[in-house]
């Protein structure tokens, strides 16, 4: 479904990504972990059209995103959660969560979606009316998924959900996020920092660090966390990119 | 007692005008980051469009001499294409430029815009007689109100009002409100960002035309730089009020006409020239120590 | 790779000494063969170039853009009105002037020393005051700053003749004046560019949380930019005063924020070659487009372009730069010379902050 082939962006003098290739099929939930600064943001914000690529392919059912404009990127159905959450602070619980059904004028399934969202939130329908800049930081996170979700996306990009949560509040996001991959036929492609969680929730993942993969298998095959980690600390920067042998 | 009454009052057409002037700018500066100084060369060239364009001393009137609904509708239409199109042949080409950059891109906007007229229309000032039965004043107690100081406020309590019921109760306006927090974030979630940037400027552009009708019926004089001091007031008021709140936009221009009516009534005499000082000073002193404004927002703490 | 104290002096003495006889050389050129309006034209030009090389000195450096520099140019401008104009016309005209001004006429140094000196105390005072803010903060209290000055030169009536001209200063500027002068500007603006708080200040500019982070004052290094920018551009007023005889308050205010701007922007923001290149474009599209408007013989009949036609091309300029190339004409680089490699310290790469810090 989403092929990147040798992405690379910069800002100004920075190199953020330098040739990256990853590929997530239908219904997969993959996940790409690495160190403060290694380019995941970066990666999933090119990905939505939010920086420019330097050069690179971005391909979304065949279709190449590489210069379209973020808006009309979340109209093909691909939805980012960025990294901290940008509740709308001003606008209420509601009006957040319609943002994208009002941009896409698509309201038919709208009040149905909510309905179906706010059953895995309760705390958001409690909230309804109020500021989202006034909700916990747990409430917001959900908040943004489920705005993510309401557009009726195939493809969900979340870029450290974890991020500042206590554990608890972890579990449920990363729960519900299976929840309703299981529902809707979601595909996932999430960012986080550590790689622990990840072998429980994603079926592949990805070592991203220095703007460059370093290593990509399944799950299945990296769960002793070896290779993670040497990966991840960089013992292999100086050799080609490890990959597991059942990797797809 | 009547003293104070009457400085009140005119601390409240002027904050009026300055509000107007001021959510123009703070529209932009909120969705945008653009500090538009090209925002005072609408509002002249709103009043320029009511006369017949030539270099002569003695102003002729077209629009100007128009039914009064015609000449808002004639001078709106008008200041909101010039808007449009700022945005089309400059802003837009520079939506990723930081602040100061856009700022200066506005200073080349508005003396293009300031010359243009000054080749159409001459370097002379003119004056223009637009809607003077409005300087009737009115004998209320004791106190003497020109018309023009109640349509003042009054055109700016219905254009506030229009403004946030468009904003809290549409589709669009609730695009604009999210797109203004977090322009980026909007665009993710599929908030078409040339739409909402456009309707900003046509918003703004409203605004300048009606800022521009009440500014020329009070002075009666066209020149080419007739809008810049009233931008100068609006940019401090969003400052002042808090960038990128409409609210903060709006209170900080009643803000900033309070200090400068009350100032100028209670001043000594040999300070009072230095009004505008002490206004100025008041917004420096702001960005030391209350730099989200008077009405601060979330968003704003990480942008300025 | 060895490379002798010399060679690496050499690279980068050299471009700088090639600025200096290009723009010797122009003015020359435009002093001993043109006209006596061209004279004026180029002593104008040098003085701008004082001016923007200032401004560069602060806003290339410290990627802060001030749009209140043309205040400090009003400051010290009137300050060499003060010391050098007709002693009975200000006895006349500024009653509220100190007796040691109002009885006395300096010369020229002191004049152009007096104002710049004034200049350097008051960016001194304010930069203290606001440059800790972040920058669009920053650029918005300098902006408030040229309020306040307009505002108080053009009221304070015993002391400026407010919004009337003080006439009468003699005026000694001329072309080879004006180049001694920017020549000198151009100078002290590289030598800062070089030194440990140009370094540091370009650091702190493209690395902020580095530079604060390995213990760089940035308000302390933006302020020694901020003081110096502001004496330079002093310079430039108290020599404009004396070159045109006459100061008023409005010749300091917007208008010329944007021309100075501008040439800088034109020219290209981060480098000193840039704010030289772009007051020549811009001083040359303006004669160009006053040429033209002034008419031009075509056959029989004369066309003229309408007056206004000239800031109109320039504000379009200005916006086609800030759109195609808005680092500049220059692209904000320092000029190279072929053969000589690159120079580290007149090209200023970006530093890390351990690099500038390092040197310090
Ligand atoms: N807006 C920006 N301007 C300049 N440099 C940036 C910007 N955003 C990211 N970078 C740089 O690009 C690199 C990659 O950043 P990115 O945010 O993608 O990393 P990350 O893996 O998401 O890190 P983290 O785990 O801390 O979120 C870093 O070196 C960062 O400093
Ligand atoms: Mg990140």
């Amino acid at each position: 479904m989403l092929e990147v082939e040798d992405l690379a962006v910069s800002y100004g003098g920075t190199t953020a990504l330098a040739g990256v290739a990853i590929s997530v099929k239908e219904r997969e939930a993959v996940c790409v972990v690495g160190p403060n600064g290694a380019g995941k943001s970066t990666l999933l914000a090119a990905i939505a059209g939010g920086v420019p690529p330097k050069r690179g392919r971005i391909r979304f059912d065949g279709k190449d995103l590489v210069g379209m404009r973020a808006e009309n990127i979340a109209r093909l159905g691909i939805s980012l959660v960025p990294e901290g959450r940008h509740v709308f602070g001003t606008l209420t619980v509601e009006e957040n969560l319609f943002i994208g059904t009002y941009a896409m004028s698509d309201q038919r399934h709208a009040q149905r979606d909510a309905e179906q969202l706010l059953g895995y939130f309760p705390r958001l329908k409690e909230r309804w009316r109020q500021p989202a800049g006034r909700l916990s930081g747990g409430e917001q996170q959900m908040l943004v998924i489920a705005r993510a979700l309401m557009t009726r996306p195939r493809l969900v990009m979340v870029d450290e959900p974890s991020l500042g949560l206590a554990p608890k509040i972890v579990d449920t996001v990363y729960s519900t996020l299976l929840a309703l991959r299981a529902e809707r036929g979601l595909t996932l492609l999430v960012n986080e920092q550590s790689s622990d969680r990840m072998l429980k929730f994603s079926e592949r993942i990805y070592v991203l660090r220095n703007g460059r993969i370093l290593l990509h298998g399944n799950t299945a095959d990296l769960q002793d966390g070896e290779a993670i980690t040497r990966a991840y600390f960089g013992f292999d920067e100086h050799h080609t990119p490890a990959t597991s042998e059942a990797a797809a | 007692m009547i003293n104070f009454a009457q400085t009140f009052i005119d601390a409240l057409s002027l904050g009026s005008l300055y509000a107007l002037a001021a959510l123009g700018i703070g529209l932009l500066f909120g969705i945008l980051r653009l500090i538009n100084f090209a925002y005072g060369d609408l509002i002249t060239l709103g009043a320029y469009a009511l006369i017949i364009p030539s270099t002569e001393a003695v102003a002729t009137l077209f629009i100007g001499g128009w039914p009064w609904f015609m000449v808002i509708i004639a001078v709106a239409v008008i200041v909101v294409a010039a808007a449009l199109l700022s945005d089309l042949l400059v802003f837009r080409h520079i939506r990723r430029a930081d602040p100061a950059t856009l700022m200066i891109a506005s200073f080349a906007v508005s003396f293009v815009i300031q010359n243009v007229i000054l080749m159409f229309y001459g370097s002379r000032p003119k004056s223009v007689d637009l809607w003077s039965n409005l300087n009737y004043q009115i004998a209320v107690s004791g106190l003497r109100i020109p018309l023009l100081q109640i349509v003042t406020i009054l055109a700016t309590l219905v254009l506030m009002g229009g403004l946030t019921l468009l904003l809290k109760r549409t589709a669009l306006g609730i695009q604009m409100r999210a797109a203004a927090e977090d322009f980026r974030m909007a665009r993710y979630l599929g908030v078409r960002g040339n739409l909402v940037i456009g309707l900003a400027f046509a918003i703004s552009g409203v605004l300048a035309a009606v800022a521009s009708l009440l500014l020329l019926s009070q002075t009666g004089t066209l020149s080419q730089t007739m809008g810049v001091p009233l931008m100068l007031f609006a940019f401090i008021a969003t400052v002042v009020g808090g960038m990128g709140s409409l609210i903060g936009a709006a209170t900080g221009g009643f803000a900033v006409a309070f200090a400068s009516v009350f100032l100028q009534a209670y001043l000594p005499d040999d300070l009072r020239p230095f009004r505008d000082s002490f206004v100025f000073g008041i917004v420096i002193l702001m960005l030391l120590f209350r730099p989200a404004g008077l009405v601060p927002t979330k968003a704003l703490v990480e942008r300025v | 790779m060895t490379d002798t104290a010399q060679r690496r002096f050499l690279r980068a003495a050299l471009p700088v000494l090639a600025l200096l006889l290009g723009v010797t050389a122009i003015t020359a050129l435009v002093a001993l063969l043109g006209n006596d309006e061209m004279a004026l034209t180029v002593t104008e030009a040098l003085v701008r170039l004082i001016v923007v090389v200032g401004l560069s000195v602060f806003i290339g450096n410290s990627g802060v853009v001030s749009f209140g520099h043309i205040g400090f140019m009003c400051i010290a401008a009137y300050a060499a009105a003060w010391a050098t104009c007709n002693p009975m016309w200000k006895q006349l005209m500024l009653t509220g002037l100190p007796v040691f001004l109002q009885q006395a006429q300096y010369p020229f140094w002191v004049a152009v020393a007096g104002g710049a000196v004034l200049a350097a105390a008051v960016a001194l005072v304010f930069g203290a005051v606001i440059l800790r803010l972040s920058g669009i903060a920053a650029s918005i209290a300098t902006f408030a700053f040229l309020a306040i000055v307009n505002n108080v030169y053009s009221n304070w009536d015993s002391v400026t003749a407010g919004v009337s001209s003080i006439i009468g200063i003699p005026t000694v500027v001329g072309p080879w004046t004006g180049l001694a002068f920017a020549l000198g500007a151009i100078v002290l603006a590289f030598w800062f560019k070089g030194s440990r708080f140009g370094l540091m200040l370009r650091a702190t500019r493209d690395d902020p949380v580095a530079a604060r982070a390995s213990g760089v004052s940035i308000v302390r290094v933006r302020l020694a930019a901020f003081v110096l920018s502001a004496f330079i551009v002093g310079i430039g007023g108290a020599l404009f005063v004396q070159f045109l005889g006459v100061a008023t308050v409005d010749m300091f205010y917007l208008q010329l924020t944007f021309i100075t701007l501008a040439m800088l922007i034109i020219g290209g923001m981060g480098s000193v070659t840039g704010a030289i290149v772009g007051v020549f474009a811009v001083t040359v599209f303006v004669e160009f487009f006053r040429f033209l408007e002034s008419g031009v013989a075509v056959g029989e009949s004369v066309l003229a372009l309408p007056e206004g036609s000239q800031e109109i091309a320039l504000g379009i300029g200005m916006a086609l730069i800030l759109i195609f190339r808005p680092k500049g004409l220059t692209g904000s680089r320092e000029l190279r010379l072929p053969g000589l490699g690159s120079s580290r310290r007149a090209m200023a790469p970006p530093l890390t902050t351990t690099e500038a810090t390092a040197r310090s």
